[in-house]
């Protein structure tokens, strides 16, 4: 088990720094300057080839990759072209609110999902099943970006402000800010909307990849011989059917953070929320290719993780599969 | 007397009754100290080296941890602010600045001549990269007198130098020389603590990029009880609906820039709510390349004429009678803009109005062209760009290209974001026509870094150095009245020439909540949170 995950580690480098050097050379194929970005009004040809220099923007494609690749090697993820921040600072100010709102929306997909495919399953061809699928199918069609601005209108402006319609507040202890606002309550307040607006849209996913799992693993013979036997439902349904039924849906969660850190860009900018989302696209714009690229490496390395993460849980779910 | 007995009670608690309406009323007005303004921008700050940053989210920092030598008001009168007094010799050549003996930088050092002095080298210096040098051509040299005077001495006149020091940009910035030397530009640029050190009414405290900005109270601000408010905590919110519901939920008490097509929304949602805006003083502009690069190579100085609109008469037929300004301002601005022709916009000091010389005419606009070659043999069909940062850009090429299909010429529309136009734009890169709004203006005289034959951001790349000597006559003419017959000259022959291409004015807005006091709204120029206080 430990040379497995060992091995999966180190497959992350190669991993990683081919999605960094794909983004690399994507980024600077897209027309517009970081320079223009940098100097807006006071853009002039002399002072473009001055900052090209200082930023060394002025040498070849893959010197400046292999310039930022040294750096890398050394633990500096470089700064930023337009604010000279350093990018590994900032990526580690921004990480716990995207962290906290794939975890929570991810969290908020399984808590819909869940349900709905044990219901749809065991009563298959039902108005309950009808409803859930229906459901689904609905959560699945509308846009994170749609369901966000409803979400606002009714509980931040319909309901009198109910919740809070954007910023945020840290969960306590995330906080790496001088001045920063950190509470459970306010916290929660927060990512909800947010969650709820990422989270629908898996949950649609999770719950049809899971009601046809379930409706499989609910005529195996094993879970027939668990209800001969005379167990009630509950155990028959929740430990040996769904958590076989689990599996494939893992899986997907797996490869739906992918998706999440793309839903986080369009719900972070809704909200206004200073997490990696709001990062990525605000460097994407401004053509910031150090920040472009401290964003490429942070997600990289958490969906290689995460998959990691996912294929180790198999273990749990179903102790015939080791790894070795 | 017996009968004014029963009376007098009723007068007393009348009486009574005013004086104490008058005086809740006085304390209503009474500015209170304390509390937090919290701030909406809908853009990202850039950096924080005030002289080099781009983008008006910084200069409204810049404002307000910053101080110069002087302000405008809405009314153009100029005012104090680190300067006490000042007075301008009899030829123009120098400008005498009396400073205040009491303004401190953030650091605890004083603002004296000698900082003046290396401020404003610091942004007349090539190597610094400033977008404010251009307007700093006409200064000869920064002498200090003594500590508490500073003398500019000018190659000419230049009758917009104070407009300069005060609202070009962010007018001039001080900067504490010890702060300067000891911290890098980096360091400025990150916003880290003790780098960005002003003498304005408050210190920066935190920027957290992405997340929020903080600037306290500085307590040793030269006004006295000046600035009433202990915190103004600005954050990003780029989404107009967010931008709204956060300010219906009161989250925020004050938006420094709103989208004018949400205007009525927020009118409808907040009756309370203090919409403020003014003279349109920005241009919303469909300019027309006039030169390309001989070469191919961006930005040679060997120009070869634009395949279309280097022909005046193919100008002259889209821009000017091609165009229904009118339309324009009425889908796109809900009739709240002023069509418009002249060069700088109807706002901006020394305009003037020569919008009879372009009516909408298309049957003149395509007798133009059909001089020019074009007609239904040889169509006319160029590229209209434009970028995403605001939806009222969209609307306003489709509806041009609307309008030119009524002439017979396509106009395929490119739609870009703002970091592609301004390299297309800036380098010199491919294009035909382009809307956008671009700067702030507030005099004729600042234009002159948009359009003059030199200037980087002349994007049509025109060559004709009659406008350069428009630009020159008109900035070293001391005499109000002469400079105003100059603009009207200036307006005439661009309208005729089209090098510049205005549609209308561009309306400007900010929200403030009821309980917002004490701000004076002056567009872009003046952003200042000095005498903002919170009457809740």
């Amino acid at each position: 088990m430990r040379t497995y995950i060992l091995r999966r580690l180190l497959q992350i480098i190669p991993t990683v720094l081919m999605i960094t050097l794909v983004v690399f050379l994507m980024m600077q194929s897209i027309p517009g300057d970081p320079v223009v970005s940098l100097l807006g009004d006071a853009y002039t040809e002399e002072n473009a080839i001055r900052a090209r220099q200082e930023y060394g923007l002025d040498k070849p494609i893959m010197v400046q990759y292999f310039i930022w690749l040294g750096k890398l090697v050394r633990g500096d993820w470089g700064a930023s072209i337009l604010s000279g921040r350093p990018v590994l600072q900032d990526v580690l100010v921004r990480l716990p609110v995207t962290l906290e709102l794939i975890v929570l929306s991810m969290a908020v997909a399984l808590a819909i999902a869940i349900p709905a495919a044990i219901i749809g399953a065991l009563r298959q061809n039902t108005w309950a099943d009808y409803t859930a699928t229906s459901v689904a199918m609905v959560g699945v069609s509308v846009p994170e970006f749609f369901l966000g601005v409803l979400l606002l209108l009714v509980f931040s402006v319909g309901l009198g402000g109910l919740l809070p319609s954007s910023g945020w507040v840290y969960f306590p202890g995330t906080c790496q800010t001088v001045v920063c606002a950190a509470s459970l309550w306010g916290n929660t307040q927060h990512v909800l909307m947010p969650a709820i607006a990422l989270g629908v849209g898996r949950a649609a996913l999770l719950t049809r990849l899971l009601r046809a799992s379930m409706l499989e693993v609910i005529r195996t013979e094993y879970v027939t011989t668990a209800r001969a036997k005379g167990l009630s439902e509950r155990p028959v349904v929740l430990k040996h059917a769904l958590k076989n039924a689990l599996i494939p849906t893992v899986t997907v969660m797996g490869l739906q953070v992918g998706f999440l850190i793309g839903g986080a860009i369009v719900v972070e900018t809704l909200f206004a929320m200073p997490g990696l989302g709001t990062f990525g696209i605000d460097a994407i714009i401004a053509r910031d290719y150090q920040q472009v690229q401290g964003f490429a490496l942070i997600t990289a390395i958490a969906f290689v993780v995460i998959n990691l993460i996912v294929d180790l849980t198999y273990t749990f779910l179903d102790p015939r599969i080791r790894y070795a | 007397m017996r009968s004014m007995r029963p009376l007098l009670g009723p007068i007393l608690g009348i009486s009574l009754l005013l004086s104490l309406t008058v005086a809740a009323a006085t304390e209503a007005q009474t500015p209170k100290r304390g509390g937090t303004l919290r701030v909406s921008y809908g853009n990202e700050i850039a950096h924080l080296d005030f002289h080099t940053a781009p983008g008006y989210e910084m200069m409204w920092v810049a404002m307000n941890v910053g101080c110069g030598l002087v302000n405008i008001t809405p009314d153009g009168k100029f005012v104090g602010d680190a300067a006490e007094t000042w007075q301008m010799s009899s030829d123009g050549l120098l400008y005498t600045f009396k400073l205040r003996p009491n303004v401190l930088f953030h650091d605890g050092t004083k603002v004296d001549a000698a900082a003046v002095k290396f401020s404003i080298e610091r942004l007349m210096d090539p190597a610094t990269g400033s977008g404010m040098r251009t307007f700093y051509e006409s200064v000869h040299s920064v002498e200090v007198l003594d500590p508490s005077t500073v003398q500019i001495r000018l190659k000419h006149p230049y009758a917009f130098m104070l407009h300069m020091l005060a609202g070009y940009r962010t007018g001039l910035i001080l900067y504490s020389p010890t702060a300067t030397q000891k911290f890098t530009l980096e360091d400025r640029k990150q916003g880290k603590p003790g780098a960005v050190v002003g003498c304005g009414p408050f210190k920066l405290v935190e920027w957290v990029k992405g997340g929020h900005l903080v600037m306290d109270r500085f307590d040793k601000y030269f006004q006295p009880g000046l600035p009433y408010l202990d915190r103004v905590i600005i954050r990003v919110i780029k989404d107009p609906v967010t931008e709204m519901a956060a300010f219906k939920n009161g989250e925020i008490d004050f938006i420094a820039s709103f989208s004018p097509e949400h205007v009525d929304t927020m009118k409808a949602q907040n009756p309370r709510a203090q919409i403020m805006t003014g003279k349109e003083t920005t241009p919303m502009v469909a300019q027309m390349r006039v030169t390309v690069p001989k070469d191919g190579k961006p930005m040679s100085k060997d120009r070869a004429p634009h395949p279309i609109f280097s022909d005046g008469r193919v100008r002259k037929a889209v821009g000017c009678h091609g165009i229904d300004r009118r339309e324009i301002v009425k889908i796109a601005f809900k009739g709240q803009a002023t069509p418009w022709v002249g060069i700088i916009p109807p706002g901006t000091l020394d305009t003037v109005d020569v919008n009879q010389m372009c009516p909408y005419d298309p049957a003149r606009a395509k007798a133009l062209l059909a001089e020019a070659g074009y007609g239904p043999q040889k169509p006319l069909t160029f590229e209209l760009m434009t970028n995403t940062e605001k939806s009222v850009f969209n609307v306003i090429v489709t509806v041009i290209k609307e309008q030119m299909a009524r002439i017979g010429v396509t106009a395929n529309i490119r739609l870009v974001d703002k970091v592609t136009w301004m390299a297309a734009a800036n380098q010199d890169g491919p294009w035909d026509m382009y809307v956008e709004d671009l700067l702030s203006l507030l005099t004729l005289d600042s234009n002159g870094f948009l359009s003059t034959t030199g200037a980087a951001w002349n994007h049509t790349r025109h060559t004709d150095t009659k406008v350069d000597d428009y630009y020159a006559r008109y900035a070293r003419e001391m005499d109000p009245v002469k400079r105003k017959a100059i603009a009207k000259e200036f307006a005439e022959f661009s309208a005729d020439k089209l090098y510049w291409n205005t549609i209308s004015g561009s309306p400007f807005y900010m929200v403030a909540q009821p309980w917002m006091k004490g701000y004076t709204y002056n567009a872009e120029f003046e952003v200042h949170y000095d005498k903002v206080w919170l009457d809740k």
